[in-house]
């Protein structure tokens, strides 16, 4: 009677016509009229659905809009050429015998009206319903669940994914798919995250979304949104669907979820499209007297409880209702310095200490604290600040204030009192949210703390061996130095002590000796500060330096060396570089070792030149690069990328842990360092710093190793 | 080799090489008090160039110094059939720095800071070998 014709996409999906276009007014009405009311093309394809079409029939918008009106209500009792005359005669009136979604006979009173173009062309038909309540009675379905066929919660699934898994189930099953199921959860749950989710209605995303809204639920697996009890239920209806021939039959079965679930059933059934043979329609229908019923509260706060509970953080939850109409009260008392009224009634600080609860906890938070149970915790909150009492205010201050959080680092003593360093964060509740889940999480880095503090003293103590290593290999070059000025000093004293038991003595020449005296002394000092500087054992500190003028420091120490063995050594400094903000000891230290390390290199006999350039110049994003190449050997290829590793060494009697500790010490100032060979030859080293931007200039602090 | 008459009224004259200024200053002042005359060089290198037989009555010289060293200046005196006596003052304490020193002819090695009186010793002692 209606020739099939192919359906437009988008209609399958959802109530275009009601968000968009001509009618979109009338459809917002119809929604909410008390009859059914289906709007059909010419061609009789269902076009709108209304949400008491949905409640009489069972079936959802979704599932029915796209779908020829006769394929939907297939056998209803009226003749061939219905349909032709009705779009001739414009009008109809009469009861039909139709079928609900679950497959109940049902007696409807409609009334169908055809709305024509200008051109006088039947553009749709509009049809209004009216169940007899008496039929579905009579026809044993129970009294209770029909009425809330509205709260039918629809989806469509895409299944496309699925299929593989579907088969499996079924050569493995043997016949008996829950059993298998059962026996099988992985399998279970890869057929049910495979199954993923098109289009669901408002219904199905309050019951079973969660916290998360339409847009969110859409292609992701139905697993994420289905309840636990019964996943084995839903997995073995879509076999069922998907494995059946024919087309039209709809599955259903009983939900075995508790409270007043019991009644709950799952239809399902394929799309009726043969070019959508993938997609499956699911519709749950239940004894659901409330939105937020026991099946919506049970399975979310089942996910909500699973989530918590299997969180790697320490989680408490907390009712700090009794804190919050304190601060109602002192609110509408005037008070706004919440901070200085707490700090003149800490007896208030107590009071919430004991009133404010935890009301439950998650395992990670039992194990934080030792505890040998949830219960353990779920109590007043005075324990969670016993060992940093003033957190307390903090806390409540924050709270007050209307602040969403409040995170600081705290100490909180576990049940067998021992002190943990935790990341204490509080997430208060902002209405209308509910007023009673206050979150606290507690990250515990007692060990990290432990083991950055031991790891800086560690690599202090490293860069610090290996700086009395260097001064060690530059002892002769130092004890020259050292010894230069006391020599001048000692004879300039004899010399002054001849004069002095002369007769003729020469007062301005003992002057001058005398002057020449003092003067070397101060440079003996200077050289030992110098030296003592980079011996001491100092804690490291981050000052703003000119690199420029730390390796000129650098350069006293192998000054003598390098002029001894008459190495040339060039240095070419750019002007106006950037601050680095660094440890003058430790860069110090860097550079003398590279120093060292060339001086070695190109000392070695057989060695043409002895040349070492040194340059220090800005590169890219503000950052300073020192670079330093030399005449020696270069560095063999095996050896490039181990160069930098602790214990490595080429040189006879070396420790290695020169070019190591370089690297950590250029890595704890944020920089890089590198070795390669020259292509003229020699090894070449570099490392760059991060340079100061105004903006980046800090006071001087504590800094590894 | 034209040996150089040493007599009351020509003092002898001493070269000094150092790389350190305050050194080279300390040790001119010293031999001026204790009435010999003094040249001074920076480098080993300036030495020689200023060098030829009879010229300098002894020769007081570091050994660790920017350039040629005192050992090698030692060696090439010794090459060039030197008779002038070198006395190495330095502040190296190794073993083998004196031997080495030893070995290449000279007068005798002293260790910085050295007292007053034995440098004078040694000076005197060379230059009444040159006699």
């Amino acid at each position: 009677m209606f020739h099939k014709q192919e359906l437009p996409h988008q209609l399958e999906k959802g109530r275009p016509s009601r968000e968009s276009g001509e009618g979109a007014t009338d459809m917002r009405l119809a929604d909410l009229a008390s009859e059914s009311v289906i709007v059909c093309d010419a061609e009789g394809v269902i076009r709108y659905w209304n949400p008491a079409a949905e409640a009489l029939y069972g079936w959802p918008a979704l599932a029915t809009i796209g779908q020829q009106m006769d394929e939907l209500f297939a056998g209803h009792d009226l003749h061939a050429g219905h349909w032709r005359q009705l779009l001739q005669e414009g009008t109809w009136q009469g009861p039909v015998q139709r079928r609900t979604a679950a497959g109940l006979p049902l007696t409807v009173s409609i009334r169908q009206t055809v709305r024509y173009g200008a051109s006088g062309v039947p553009h749709d038909v509009v049809e209004y319903g009216r169940g007899n309540q008496l039929a579905i009675v009579r026809d044993g379905m129970s009294e209770r669940s029909e009425p809330y066929r509205a709260t039918a919660a629809c989806w469509e699934l895409d299944m496309s994914e699925a299929r593989a898994s579907i088969e499996q189930i079924v050569a493995l099953a043997d016949g008996d798919v829950i059993g298998h199921l059962k026996r099988n959860p992985d399998r279970l749950d890869q057929l049910l995250s495979r199954s993923r989710i098109v289009n669901v209605n408002e219904k199905a995303v309050r019951l079973f979304g969660g916290n998360a809204d339409r847009e969110a639920m859409i292609a992701r697996p139905i697993l994420n949104y289905w309840p636990t009890e019964c996943r084995h239920v839903l997995a073995e209806l879509l076999v069922a669907v998907l494995t059946q021939l024919a087309w039209r039959i709809t599955q259903t079965r009983a939900l075995n979820a508790s409270g007043s679930l019991q009644e709950a059933s799952v239809a399902a059934w394929r799309s009726l499209d043969g070019s959508r043979a993938d997609k499956i329609y699911l519709m749950v229908n239940g004894v659901v007297g409330d939105d937020r019923s026991a099946w919506e509260l049970h399975a979310s706060e089942d996910r909500y409880r699973k989530l918590i509970h299997h969180m790697p953080t320490a989680l408490w939850q907390v009712d700090a209702r009794p804190a919050g109409e304190v601060f109602e009260r002192l609110r509408s008392e005037g008070v706004t310095d919440i901070s200085s009224f707490l700090e003149a009634h800490p007896e208030l600080i107590e009071l919430a200490k004991d009133v404010v609860r935890v009301t439950e906890v998650n395992r990670e938070a039992v194990s934080l604290l030792h505890g040998r149970n949830a219960a353990d915790l779920v109590k007043p909150v005075r324990y969670l600040f016993a060992a940093t009492p003033k957190l307390a205010n903090r806390v409540m201050v924050a709270h007050f204030e209307g602040r969403r959080n409040y995170i600081e680092q705290a100490k909180v003593f576990t049940f067998d009192g021992q002190a943990r360093d935790v990341v204490f964060s509080v997430t208060y509740p902002t209405p209308p949210e509910q007023l009673d889940t206050t979150f606290i999480t507690m990250l515990d880095v007692t060990e990290r703390l432990r083991t950055e503090a031991q790891l800086q003293r560690l690599e202090a103590d490293h860069a610090h061996a290996a700086r009395i290593s260097t001064l060690g290999e530059l002892a002769t070059s130092i004890a020259h130095e050292v010894k230069q000025p006391l020599a001048a000093i000692v004879t300039n004293a004899e010399t002054s002590l001849r004069w002095l038991s002369r007769d003729d003595f020469n007062i301005a020449k003992i002057r001058q000796l005398t002057t020449r005296i003092v003067s070397s002394a101060h440079r003996a000092n200077d050289i030992i500060q110098r030296i003592r500087s980079l011996a001491a054992r100092e804690t490291p500190e981050r000052v703003p330096l000119d690199l420029g003028d730390v390796a000129e420091e650098a350069l006293f120490f192998v000054r003598h060396d390098i002029e001894f063995k008459r190495i040339t050594l060039s240095i070419n400094t750019a002007p106006s570089l950037a601050q680095v903000l660094g440890d003058r000891v430790q860069l110090q230290q860097v550079i003398v070792n590279l120093l060292v390390n060339s001086i070695q290199a190109v000392s070695q006999p057989g060695r043409p030149a002895r040349r070492i350039w040194v340059s220090i110049e800005a590169i890219d994003g503000g950052a300073v690069l020192f670079s330093i190449r030399d005449s020696g050997p270069g560095i063999a290829e095996d050896n490039l990328n181990r160069i930098f590793e602790s214990f490595f060494t080429t040189k006879v009697g070396g420790v290695g842990i020169g070019l190591a500790i370089c690297q950590s010490i250029v890595r704890a100032h944020g920089g890089c360092i590198r070795a390669s060979n020259h292509a003229g030859g020699g090894a070449h080293f570099w490392f760059s710093l991060p340079g100061m931007s105004s903006s980046t200039e800090r006071p001087m602090e504590s800094i590894g190793p | 080799m034209t040996a150089r008459t040493i007599g009351l009224l020509s003092p002898p004259l001493i070269a000094v090489v150092d790389d350190d200024e305050a050194m080279r200053h300390a040790l001119s002042e010293l031999l001026e008090v204790i009435a010999m005359n003094c040249r001074t060089f920076e480098r080993a290198e300036a030495f020689l160039a200023s060098y030829a037989p009879g010229i300098f009555d002894c020769l007081v010289t570091d050994l660790r110094m920017p350039g040629m060293s005192g050992l090698e200046l030692l060696r090439e005196l010794k090459a060039r059939n030197s008779s002038l006596p070198v006395i190495v003052v330095t502040s190296s304490t190794e073993p083998e720095s004196r031997k080495q020193v030893v070995e290449s002819g000279a007068f005798a090695y002293l260790i910085k800071p050295v007292s007053d009186e034995r440098l004078i010793r040694y000076l005197k002692a060379a230059l009444a070998r040159m006699q």
